[in-house]
């Protein structure tokens, strides 16, 4: 077995310039794998022109990554089960392997957990694979997934996926390049200090209860929670962003448009919508949705430092955290919003390759005929 | 934009589906007796599909429902008590006491009825969805099927027609997890129904069907998609029935709680009744008021059932077959 993982670093010996590869085996490294059932499939695809996203992609991704894994010498995947098909897809597929007689994939296991077809789900799964020692949890969802993902990852790193709609935090990526980007965090081969970058988030406090968001908290003027997206510019009042880029789809677009926050910069941003009968007011044109580019006007913006609270305006409607409806708010509750700077940590792909290449741990000597 | 919710419309929502609640327990009971002919499919537990779904229509829409139909017909404006001398065939029925459960249906308002034959509505809401087309009104058609059905060719030949033609047809797939006995687990290839849009060129997406709010804003957006020229498009609601397949199923197939688990955490009308009241929109008063008022309708249109008269031999043919 020759593995492009058998050719990691000594962390001790970094920086290695050429020719320091020590060899060892790292099939037990170990990592996550969450996939979002239910990503790819909302009221958007009516409202917009978001795309489907089947079950048998989500499937053809995951395969990907092991693939990728098992080149980086992973042995052992962790795997949130489900109970809509991709769980059976990638049992099927495993199957069909072994028939085959393919080069092995890690080892895939299935975490023993009870089902409820909701979010908590995912926060178990999540709790499993950090308890067990992963090296870090591809995530294969939108913001909504890793939102959740990240309520529960503690210091577990991220590796993202997008596989839904509006998305901003994940990244829009071919698999193999994220399963091999993590496989090599996993094996070694690189450093958590050259692979992995801080994310900052959103704490949202409404009376006693406090959730996260990871790129954007949206105030409605929706009662109810519903179909959960927002796609009506009328229904917005208030955006608070960690970050809003110029070329991101998505609710913090319209943040982007007023004042654009990068994902590293130590300050997030917010914007107040106006609403009816605040006159004529100057507003910015925002892709909020796939194929809906919307005018929003605008009342106020200004800038969220870190740590420091601030107060919701709109105090009866409905809350979306990274896009999709989750609080109603009956007027009675105070509400804030709090930028923090630590939130979770998340795989850098590009850099990480990056490192790899550089430091030849993508390359095999002569006379072993790149065989793994 | 779905239109939103004012108090009238949650009181009249709230209503619906207590309405079909409260007819389904009560012919859960009935039926037992011995005294109701023929079979009857019980929708509790799918309240908010129907009531959700057909609060966005007009009375000039039309939706075809399947052999689970009762709450199809409630939500689209059929007379409960009329329903309940139906079912009893009784001559003072929706359909003179001829039909019975499986075949409800009342064109007045839009209902083309409910359907013995799985996956029997699609072809019928593409006709009915052609018609309004080419006569140029803004009416669009909802055909109701189960997860069963959404393995007939019937209903692919009908997502198929209705995306070629481009027609106002909103096809709502109420995914309750088992084809009579049969989970959908082990028939439906393809594990989300609403993966299938796309391989007739339309959106499909998923909601969940416990929550009214979510399946009226998701059904709303379909229905304004439709009205507008959009074309057809693919809602599947996850739901769960209460009661067995038929009445006299003994639910074998069903994990030991599974039932009373949904009902104790997902019910439509708990959710329905907590948020309402919760949020300051109804009171509990209101909502105990429309309890009692529904009790009483039901009630009242049993004891009506029973002592209507029974179609006569004079009957036997007439509705039976139309001259064109």
């Amino acid at each position: 077995m020759w593995s492009l993982a058998c050719q990691v670093l000594n962390e001790a010996q970094l920086p290695i310039q050429s020719g320091s590869i020590v060899k060892h085996t790292s099939s037990t490294a170990a990592l996550g794998i969450i996939a979002n059932p239910a990503s790819g499939r909302d009221i958007r695809r009516l409202t917009s022109r978001a795309l489907v996203f089947p079950t048998v992609e989500k499937v053809n991704m995951i395969e990907r990554l092991l693939g990728a894994f098992a080149a980086t010498g992973v042995g052992r995947v962790l795997m949130m089960p489900d109970l809509v098909g991709i769980a059976a897809g990638l049992l099927r597929a495993i199957d069909g392997r072994r028939g085959q007689g393919d080069a092995a994939w890690p080892e895939v296991e299935f975490l023993e957990m009870p089902l409820t077809d909701s979010a908590l789900d995912t926060e178990r799964a999540v709790e499993r694979m950090r308890a067990a020692g992963v090296a870090a949890i591809v995530v294969l969802g939108g913001d909504g997934t890793h939102r959740i993902v990240a309520g529960a990852c503690g210091d577990t790193p991220l590796a993202t996926l997008s596989s839904g709609t509006n998305n901003a935090f994940p990244d829009l990526r071919e698999a193999t390049l994220t399963g091999l980007a993590a496989g090599l965090l996993a094996s070694g081969a690189v450093t958590p200090e050259e692979a992995l970058v801080s994310n900052k988030r959103l704490r949202l406090r409404v009376g006693a209860r406090e959730e996260l968001a990871l790129v954007e908290v949206c105030v409605t003027r929706l009662e109810h929670v519903g179909a959960r997206a927002v796609w009506d510019p009328a229904s917005i009042a208030e955006v608070y962003a960690a970050f809003a880029e110029p070329d991101a789809i998505g609710l913090s677009s319209i943040v982007a448009g007023v004042s654009p926050v990068g994902r590293r910069q130590p300050q997030g941003a917010w914007v107040r919508c106006a609403g009816e009968g605040c006159g004529e007011v100057g507003g910015v044109w925002a892709p909020i949705a796939p194929g809906l580019v919307v005018p929003v006007p605008i009342a106020a913006s200004g800038v969220l430092s870190p740590d420091e609270p601030v107060s919701l305006h709109t105090l009866r409607g409905s809350v979306a955290l990274d896009g999709e409806r989750e609080i109603e708010l009956d007027g009675r509750q105070a509400a804030s919003v709090t930028l923090e700077l630590d939130g979770p940590r998340s795989l850098d792909v590009p850099a990480t390759l990056a490192a790899a290449i550089r430091r030849g741990a993508l390359r095999y000597p002569a006379g072993a005929g790149g065989q793994r | 934009m779905t239109k939103p919710l004012t108090r009238e419309d949650l009181l009249k929502a709230y209503r619906t589906m207590r309405t079909i609640r409260e007819f389904e327990e009560r012919l859960h009971t009935d039926f037992a007796t011995g005294e109701i002919p023929g079979f009857v499919h019980l929708y509790a537990g799918e309240e908010a599909s129907a009531t959700g779904v057909c609060m966005n229509l007009t009375a000039e829409d039309h939706i075809a429902s399947t052999h689970r139909g009762h709450g199809h017909c409630i939500a689209k404006g059929v007379d409960p008590v009329g329903m309940m001398a139906e079912i009893w065939g009784r001559k003072t029925g929706t359909c003179k006491g001829k039909g019975g459960s499986m075949h409800i249906a009342d064109l007045s308002v839009g209902m083309l009825g409910a359907n013995g034959i799985v996956g029997g509505g699609g072809p019928l809401v593409c006709g009915t969805a052609l018609a309004a087309k080419l006569r140029g009104q803004p009416h669009v058609s909802v055909c109701f099927f189960g997860d069963g059905a959404s393995n007939q060719g019937t209903i692919f030949e009908a997502m198929n027609l209705a995306s070629v033609w481009n027609l106002p047809v909103i096809f709502l797939a109420e995914n309750n997890g088992y084809a009579e006995a049969t989970s959908s687990k082990f028939s439906v290839a393809c594990d989300n129904i609403a993966d299938r849009a796309s391989a007739f060129g339309m959106p499909g997406i998923t909601v969940d069907g416990f929550d009214f709010f979510a399946v009226y804003e998701a059904a709303g957006a379909a229905i304004e998609r439709a009205r507008k020229g959009g074309g057809p498009s693919l809602v599947e609601v996850k739901l769960s029935r209460y009661y067995g397949h038929f009445e006299g199923d003994q639910q074998t197939y069903r994990a030991p709680g599974e039932v009373q688990n949904i009902r104790d955490t997902k019910d439509c009308l708990l959710q329905f009744a907590r948020r309402v009241t919760t949020g300051g929109q109804l009171t509990q008063v209101e909502l105990d008021s429309i309890d009692a008022e529904v009790k009483a309708l039901i009630d009242g249109s049993v004891v009506k059932a029973k002592s209507d008269p029974k179609p006569s031999e004079a009957d036997l043919l007439t509705d039976v077959y139309v001259s064109y």
